[in-house]
């Protein structure tokens, strides 16, 4: 026993730098941000400590925390299985065997490393816009646009649409996963003459379970959090009617538009929550489809 | 020409910045100040020709100035607030003025009076805007008054004679189905108002009430707001109104706008925005007040368009002063600004910019004087919070034009969360 923590203070030496970092940077803020959810505090006087003020108000009295929580969900339901058929579906195509996959599977990675930039929100801004050039090429065959941004009742797509241009990441980790499949398996399906179909239902999606369900919490989690498109495409406001009124976008104006650190502080712990609760949702129901090489049925 | 050294420096960096790139570092000087305004093309470079002047004047001061739209200057300016990097001059608006005073963040401006600070020819009305508590914390920069811009050609051909400075709400609801008509539906009449706060504070003090109450509460009455909505609804539903799509975005660039796109013959700004406006449209450009109401109160109120301040965070106040002396006093700085801020408060200033007015300035300089005896007193300082009751009435007039909520009950729905985040926020 001794000599194992001799052993391991030389690991522990070495892990000092990251461990100063992590409590310092990490988890002292998400502390002190713990505390300020139970005051009132405006970044200017001191906090001022209220309870649990903030959360009553709300879940009783803030009608825009409903409205974010159900366009973030919306956006959640669209854009997570939407992005993970694409991905599945390109991957799928490029495990073919193309002889210049290197090249296809930077192209279409290249979405998501642009993704996250200002400037493709500013550009999806543009493609939408009531003169933008997706309504050019509507009216090429005489289909009159709308303003898809200024549209309360379409502006939440444009969204989804840009999440699921941005299937890259998921895509690299399916692409993975195809290869990780033992070929002979086909071969066996092909030599009982299999369909296609039943190949890719009895087949890939049951070997690809542990990396369809990784991808997916992922993507679960990662939806959640969506801000930059949101905030730049609607111009910070969350758009027309709160159309896009995504929930980080919601907090980050209750932090920086109207100061009200205490609150935000507390919608981001009502944010973690969430998140946590659908995470722990997928591990739960995990059991019964996905199943992983090295269990003993 | 030669060109110095310090002027090629000073106007690549105004380039620069202009160009929205971040601040170049300060040159080898031994003082520094930084300006932060919101603004437009046209603006940006009057001031960065301020600035120009000013660092002439006064060697060993270098002055970065930073500017960015409205929509996104109150979110930086907040995030500077907060982490106590202000710059040290400020423009200040009067929705914004009382808030940023309460949570501590301007500076109070009387013990430089006559000590840098030479306000002996400043007007006295534009000087009290800058008040709060009988203190003041922001220099009146110019004064304006809302005006509903129109398209004097478009007016022309549709042969509108209606005498636009006294006209009434039923006058101006013909003239835009005039419009409408006589073009064909190609030329609507008007933007619609309906999430525009500043024309419904107009049409609720035409009712004989404010917005905002003298202790800041809200004592507009659903009835005001819901009746202001019918007014816009009735338009629409008679096709006289811009489409939907494009009434719904309060902080729409100027060049979007109806009447600078020619959508429509009509729209709302600020009367300091008239020169800016006829920058960018072929026509000449005509300004109309708010309509009146017949035996109405007077709905309209002359009020300073923009403030500076001098900033919690300022390093260096001295510097800031005279920076902030010179804007309003030099001869050649007032002269590069010219009525673009607004109506200058300094009778001295307005006699010299007479005689070089554009046909623009004019315009603007015309109204200004026609609507003195028509205009009612500046409203009570807004409270705490008022920007975000701007927002809801963003919101909730968005819904009424989109058809989802009826016009009462929108009100009834926004009077209500108005009073909430007015009390939310003491």
């Amino acid at each position: 026993m001794k000599r194992l923590s001799a052993r391991n203070a030389s690991g522990y030496m070495f892990l000092t730098p990251w461990l100063l970092g992590f409590f310092l940077l990490a988890i002292g803020p998400i502390l002190v941000s713990l505390y300020l959810s139970f005051t009132r505090y405006d970044m200017v006087g001191d906090p001022r400590w209220v309870g649990f003020d903030n959360y009553v108000y709300m879940f009783t009295r803030d009608r825009r925390f409903w409205k974010a929580l159900e366009v973030t969900f919306h956006y959640v339901i669209f854009a997570v299985p939407l992005r993970l058929i694409m991905a599945l579906g390109v991957a799928m195509l490029l495990d073919k065997g193309l002889k210049t996959i290197g090249l296809y599977r930077a192209i279409f990675y290249l979405p998501s490393l642009l993704g996250a930039s200002i400037a493709i929100a500013i550009l999806w801004r543009q493609l939408f816009a009531i003169d933008g050039v997706v309504n050019q090429v509507l009216a090429v065959f005489g289909i009159e646009g709308i303003g898809w941004i200024t549209n309360p009742s379409t502006s939440i797509y444009t969204l989804v649409v840009l999440a699921i241009w941005q299937f890259g990441a998921p895509m690299l980790i399916f692409l993975a996963g195809l290869r990780g499949i033992p070929r002979d398996l086909y071969e066996a399906a092909d030599i009982d003459g299999t369909s296609a179909f039943r190949k890719f239902y009895a087949i890939t999606l049951p070997m690809l379970a542990p990396v369809i369900f990784f991808n997916l919490v992922l993507q679960i989690i990662e939806a959640f959090k969506v801000f930059s498109p949101a905030f730049i495409i609607s111009n910070g406001t969350g758009g027309p009617a709160d159309s896009m009124l995504v929930y980080t976008v919601y907090l980050f104006n209750e932090a920086f538009k109207f100061f009200r650190m205490g609150y935000a502080s507390g919608l981001a712990w009502v944010l973690l929550v969430i998140i946590g609760t659908f995470t722990a949702i997928a591990f739960a129901t995990s059991k019964y489809w996905v199943h992983y090489e090295n269990e003993r049925d | 020409m030669a060109i110095s050294r310090r002027k090629f420096l000073a106007t690549t960096g105004g380039v620069a910045l202009a160009a929205g790139l971040p601040s170049l570092p300060a040159l080898a000087q031994d003082r520094s100040i930084r300006h932060f305004w919101w603004g437009n093309p046209d603006r940006d470079r009057r001031t960065f020709d301020v600035i120009e002047v000013f660092e002439k004047n006064h060697e060993g001061i270098s002055v970065s100035g930073e500017t960015i739209g409205w929509g996104d200057y109150w979110t930086k300016m907040a995030t500077q607030t907060a982490g106590r990097n202000m710059a040290d001059l400020v423009q200040m608006d009067y929705r914004f003025l009382f808030e940023y005073v309460r949570r501590g963040a301007l500076q109070e401006l009387d013990p430089f009076i006559g000590n840098g600070l030479d306000l002996s020819n400043f007007d006295k009305g534009p000087l009290s805007g800058g008040m709060v508590d009988g203190k003041l914390y922001a220099l009146n920069i110019g004064s304006n008054s809302q005006v509903f811009v129109y398209n004097t050609k478009v007016f022309e051909d549709a042969g509108i004679t209606t005498d636009v400075i006294n006209w009434t709400w039923d006058d101006f609801a013909n003239v835009c189905k005039t419009i409408t008509e006589k073009t064909g539906g190609k030329i609507k009449g008007s933007d619609d108002c309906s999430v525009v706060l500043e024309t419904c504070e107009c049409w609720i003090r035409q009712n004989g009430r404010t917005f905002f109450g003298e202790e800041g509460d809200v004592i507009a009455t659903p009835e005001d707001i819901a009746g202001y909505w019918q007014f816009w609804l009735d338009l629409r539903n008679a096709g006289a109104l811009r489409e939907k799509d494009k009434s719904l975005d309060a902080n729409l660039p100027m060049s979007d706008v109806g009447v600078v796109s020619g959508d429509t013959a009509i729209s709302n700004f600020w009367s300091n925005q008239i020169v800016g406006v006829q920058a960018l449209m072929q026509d000449t450009v005509g300004a109309a007040m708010v309509p009146h109401k017949p035996d109405g109160e007077p709905g309209q109120f002359i009020k300073p368009s923009m403030f500076m301040s001098l900033s919690r965070d300022s390093k260096d106040p001295e510097a800031a002063i005279m920076y902030m002396n010179d804007w309003i006093n030099d001869p050649e700085e007032t002269k590069i600004l010219g009525l673009e801020r607004g109506i200058p408060a300094n009778p001295e200033v307005r006699k010299a910019l007479a005689p070089d007015f554009t046909p623009a300035e004019k315009v603007s300089v015309d109204y200004f004087n026609a609507i003195q005896d028509k205009v009612g007193p500046l409203p009570p300082p807004e409270p705490k919070g008022a920007g975000e009751v701007r927002d809801a009435f963003i919101r909730a007039g968005t819904d009424v034009v989109l058809g989802n909520a009826e016009p009462q009950q929108a009100a009834e729905l926004f009077i209500d969360d108005a009073q909430a985040i007015i009390d939310r926020a003491r």
